[in-house]
């Protein structure tokens, strides 16, 4: 009986050892193949790809987590900005695009194009380069 | 044996459990703007960069397009590499999009961005 029970918790704990192995090989395999650009995919780290909807969206606790920390007024200010500017419409997003980036080491960088439409209905055409490294957006040009 | 097939399917569940979970990003809900060909003013000023020529840039570029390329090139103090990956335009203005490696005055690789404003066949700005 002792030894079934052994028999039984080895051949769980082999079994969800495997499952934990094969759950971070299938991640780190994915972050490298989207980050590398194979077999079709842009290129694009879904960090500067999410922070980039939070910018554009004017959500900004939708990107507090992957940014760097900041003090509880810069992020008071930042959330009264955006309630602001989610109010008045100010700005209309018209185009998001993901043009290309680069690696080297842990450092990774974004760059894409934006053209939006301000209050004053103008239309606006720049970019934003965005440098990645540790899971956060650490700089933004 | 057994334990070795154990620890297999285990990985495989792992796996299958993985792609259930992770959804992936977000999709964009803008539309994206198709790529254009490199500007040949961006080109030009570019392979300056890349080559350290100052006297060519010099030649090519206001003070603030060099004050606003300085800015963009920090931390980086020597540049080894410089390479394109992509240019859009909207309404006849044209973003040159590039990724730069080099060395940090602390002599750290790294890797910075930046885009070239082009107007009329030369460049007008930097990000």
């Amino acid at each position: 009986m002792v030894g079934l029970r052994r028999l039984i918790g080895g051949s769980a704990g082999t079994l969800l050892v495997g499952v934990l192995a094969g759950f971070v090989i299938s991640s780190a395999v994915g972050v490298f193949i989207q980050d590398s650009g194979l077999f079709g995919a842009s290129g694009e780290s879904p960090i500067a790809h999410a922070y980039m909807l939070g910018y554009l969206q004017r959500d900004p606790n939708a990107i507090v987590g992957i940014r760097p920390n900041q003090s509880i007024a810069q992020r008071a200010a930042e959330l009264q900005g955006a309630d602001a500017s989610r109010a008045t419409a100010s700005i209309q997003p018209l185009s998001l695009t993901y043009i290309g980036g680069g690696s080297v080491g842990s450092y990774s960088v974004h760059i894409y194009a934006v053209d939006l439409r301000n209050a004053q209905g103008v239309d606006q055409f720049f970019s934003f380069a965005l440098t990645v490294a540790g899971g956060k957006v650490i700089r933004r040009e | 044996m057994a334990t070795l097939a154990l620890f297999a399917v285990g990985i495989l569940g792992g796996v299958v459990l993985h792609a259930f979970l992770e959804k992936g990003p977000a999709e964009n809900p803008f539309p994206a703007l198709p790529k254009v060909d490199e500007p040949p003013a961006a080109h030009d000023f570019v392979a300056a960069v890349g080559a350290e020529d100052a006297q060519a840039l010099s030649k090519m570029a206001d003070i603030s397009i060099l004050t606003d390329l300085d800015a963009a090139l920090q931390p980086i103090v020597d540049v080894r590499s410089t390479r394109f990956v992509g240019a859009v335009e909207s309404e006849g203005r044209l973003l040159s999009a590039y990724v730069v490696t080099g060395k940090t005055a602390q002599g750290i690789d790294f890797v910075v961005g930046f885009v070239l404003r082009v107007a009329n066949d030369q460049v007008v700005g930097v990000n």
